[in-house]
């Protein structure tokens, strides 16, 4: 094994190959906040991808319900199991990755799913944690919780799929970052599929091959965002490219809201991927939940986030997500507009921070009748 | 003294009717005017009988950590231009069922690429001294052997709502038809045939070392396997390898993959090489 540098982690540690990271890496943001589990991101992937035969269990993009949704089943409490606990010395991880604690005669630590695990993509849609007791919504906060967390792979810059596969048959680009399976050359052995903690590769029974989310890398290419995230109902989600945290720029969104004002988390970053999607963490949920899922910075990113009202760069970004189908490289802030802007300068898109509000009297004199209250 | 002499001669007699197939260190063909395609063809009693014990593959990571399949009873018979070897095992599972989690048994013969008296790594081969492999798998035996190409002929509970290239105002089997499903069915599209209809359950494959198993130019090779009561019988034909002739030998060696034991790749049981000559029939 080679040694290299996991920022996430804040420390170097032991990947299969040696580093060597992309020109970019795909990266993108997801609001937890915003997510209303609609799947409508779901069905724009499936739709777009996955419709074929072998693929109909497949879900590139999946939602579920936190704490007790998952798809597949238990993708990660069975793993978490299996690393045992580790701590952070503050932003340093000084507990095992899914490659440092590696069993003999595998590459990661990981765990192989039963057909039946795919079967209840919905499960524990909706379910709190604790139960809801007569007159609890009357008094703050509430004990109980749940929130949604729209999953698709991460693109991760150490991929454990890719370290799995005793083939070389995963590969990472290296214009994008993007990690994709050579279907000419897999040869379905499903290594993949138990390598990687997310979950995110899946078996083609029909082809016989190895199948994951593609990061729809024909309109990325072209420098549009992917359909999960155009089709979003809730706009919960923003794609662009991460740099190395030295080489964060501001006028870039995903650098923005990870490494200056550090509001979007890594999923689970203990295992050691260095996974690209990021999550406002939910403002609802028990830090002490959120710490194990999204690693020691959930208390800073919530609290920066409940404060975006008064602070009108990070509310003019986030006004910024689900605005335009173009990815914005860049984005600006001139006074009350924020505007999503890409490589050669050009505005993609401009938004009011506020959108004018405009109050009628409740009386329409014209018709002589009350009006009804729409907004 | 005569009785007793009567009486010895029977003994041997029913002990040599008794006596189990010509077993021999190393495989031996046995030279025929026809190659035998089927597992049960009698022309396999002629040939001798060599059982090829097998590793773990335990070399590279990922490894085979428990011991499954422990030999494999090898056969093989000889003709001018091809050699069939017969294989058979004991498998108590037939895993002909791909699916998520489900691995298919199987088994691969393995012949150096070039005659070489310093074989290549008996692991794959090794980099400028290459192997090739025949390789039988049973789901595709079983799709060979007519079994359907449907989701259900897998799972046979499975339904499914919609496939868009069978929506009504696609022409059935026409092009446009055919290029959606190809669409879907990436892997099908880059000419990488895993799944889905075969002609033959055998395919031809070259390496280089492990991790390097490419397929072969051409498909040349050809097989058929059975269940038996006790596991496998499968026949697989190939062309001679490169300096196998009455007078001369080369290596041989063999893998299975059991599929309830999750093998597959490089999770598998081997053996090392063992010695290929060719003898008359005897
Ligand atoms: S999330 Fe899984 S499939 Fe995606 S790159 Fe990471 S390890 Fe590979
Ligand atoms: S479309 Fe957006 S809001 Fe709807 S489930 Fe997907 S991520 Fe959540």
């Amino acid at each position: 094994m080679a040694r290299v540098y996991n920022w996430q982690l804040g420390r170097e540690m032991s990947y299969w190959y040696p580093e060597s990271r992309p020109t970019k890496q795909f990266a993108a943001v997801f609001d937890t906040n915003k997510c209303i589990a609609c799947q409508t991101c779901t069905l724009a992937c499936k739709t777009t991808w996955t419709s074929g035969k072998g693929q109909e269990y497949m879900l590139w993009n999946n939602v579920e319900t936190k704490p007790y949704g998952s798809y597949p089943m238990a993708w990660d409490l069975k793993l978490l199991d299996m690393l045992e606990a580790g701590s952070w010395n503050g932003s340093t991880y000084t507990g095992q990755t899914i490659f440092e604690s590696a069993k003999a005669g595998e590459r990661v630590l990981s765990w192989r799913p039963e057909g039946e695990d795919y079967a209840y993509p919905n499960v524990g849609e909706d379910d709190c944690a604790g139960a809801v007791d007569a007159g609890m919504s009357l008094s703050m906060p509430h004990m109980a919780w749940f929130y949604y967390l729209a999953r698709i792979c991460n693109h991760c810059t150490y991929p454990a799929c890719l370290a799995s596969c005793p083939r070389g048959s995963i590969y990472k680009r290296p214009e994008d970052g993007i990690v994709l399976v050579d279907q000419g050359r897999c040869r379905g052995y499903q290594e993949c599929v138990k390598g990687c903690p997310y979950k995110k590769v899946f078996f083609n029974p029909m082809t016989g091959t190895s199948e994951k989310c593609i990061a729809c890398y024909p309109k990325m290419e072209v420098g549009l965002q992917p359909q999960c995230f155009v089709n979003c109902i809730g706009k919960i989600r923003m794609a662009g490219y991460i740099s190395k945290p030295e080489q964060a720029r501001p006028d870039n969104p995903i650098d923005y809201l990870v490494h200056l004002r550090k509001i979007a988390l890594p999923l689970y970053p203990q295992y050691g991927l260095e996974p690209n999607v990021y999550y406002i963490p939910p403002i609802h949920v028990p830090p002490k939940f959120l710490r194990q899922m999204f690693g020691p910075g959930v208390d800073a990113a919530i609290a920066a986030y409940r404060n975006a009202a008064n602070d009108p760069d990070l509310a003019g970004l986030l006004s910024l997500f689900g605005a335009t189908e173009s990815v914005m490289t860049r984005w600006v802030r001139r006074g009350e507009e924020v505007a999503g802007v890409d490589d050669h300068g050009t505005t993609l898109v401009r938004v009011p921070m506020r959108e004018p509000v405009h109050v009628r009297a409740g009386f329409d004199k014209v018709y002589q009748i009350m009006r009804s209250n729409c907004p | 003294m005569r009785r007793h002499l009567v009486v010895l001669v029977a003994v041997a007699l029913v002990a040599a009717c008794q006596r189990g197939p010509e077993t021999t260190p190393d495989v031996v063909a046995v030279l025929a005017s026809a190659i035998p395609d089927r597992p049960d063809d009698p022309a396999w009693n002629s040939a001798p009988e060599h059982v090829a014990k097998l590793l773990l593959q335990d070399l590279v990571e990922p490894r085979l950590m428990s011991a499954s399949t422990p030999d494999v009873r090898v056969r093989a018979i000889a003709g001018p231009t091809e050699i069939a070897f017969r294989l058979e095992w004991t498998d108590a599972s037939k895993d002909d069922l791909p699916g998520n989690g489900r691995f298919v048994d199987a088994c691969a013969v393995q012949v150096p690429q070039k005659a070489d008296p310093n074989a290549p790594d008996p692991q794959m081969g090794q980099a400028g001294k290459g192997v090739q492999i025949a390789y039988w798998r049973a789901d595709w035996q079983a799709t060979v052997d007519g079994r359907g190409t449907a989701i259900q002929d897998l799972y046979p509970n499975a339904t499914v709502d919609h496939y868009p290239f069978e929506a009504a105002s696609l022409e059935k089997g026409s092009d446009a038809q055919r290029q959606m499903a190809s669409r879907y069915a990436p892997a099908e599209g880059a000419g990488n045939l895993r799944g889905g209809p075969r002609t033959s359950p055998v395919e031809d494959l070259v390496a280089e070392g492990p991790g390097s198993l490419a397929p072969a130019g051409g498909s040349s090779a050809r097989g058929r396997g059975v269940r038996t009561a006790s596991g496998w019988s499968v026949v697989i034909v190939r062309p001679l390898p490169d300096g196998l002739t009455p007078t001369s030998r080369t290596q041989f060696a063999v893998a299975v993959w059991e599929g309830t034991s999750q093998e597959a790749g490089a999770r598998k049981m081997r053996s090392g090489w063992v010695g290929l000559s060719m003898r008359g029939t005897s």
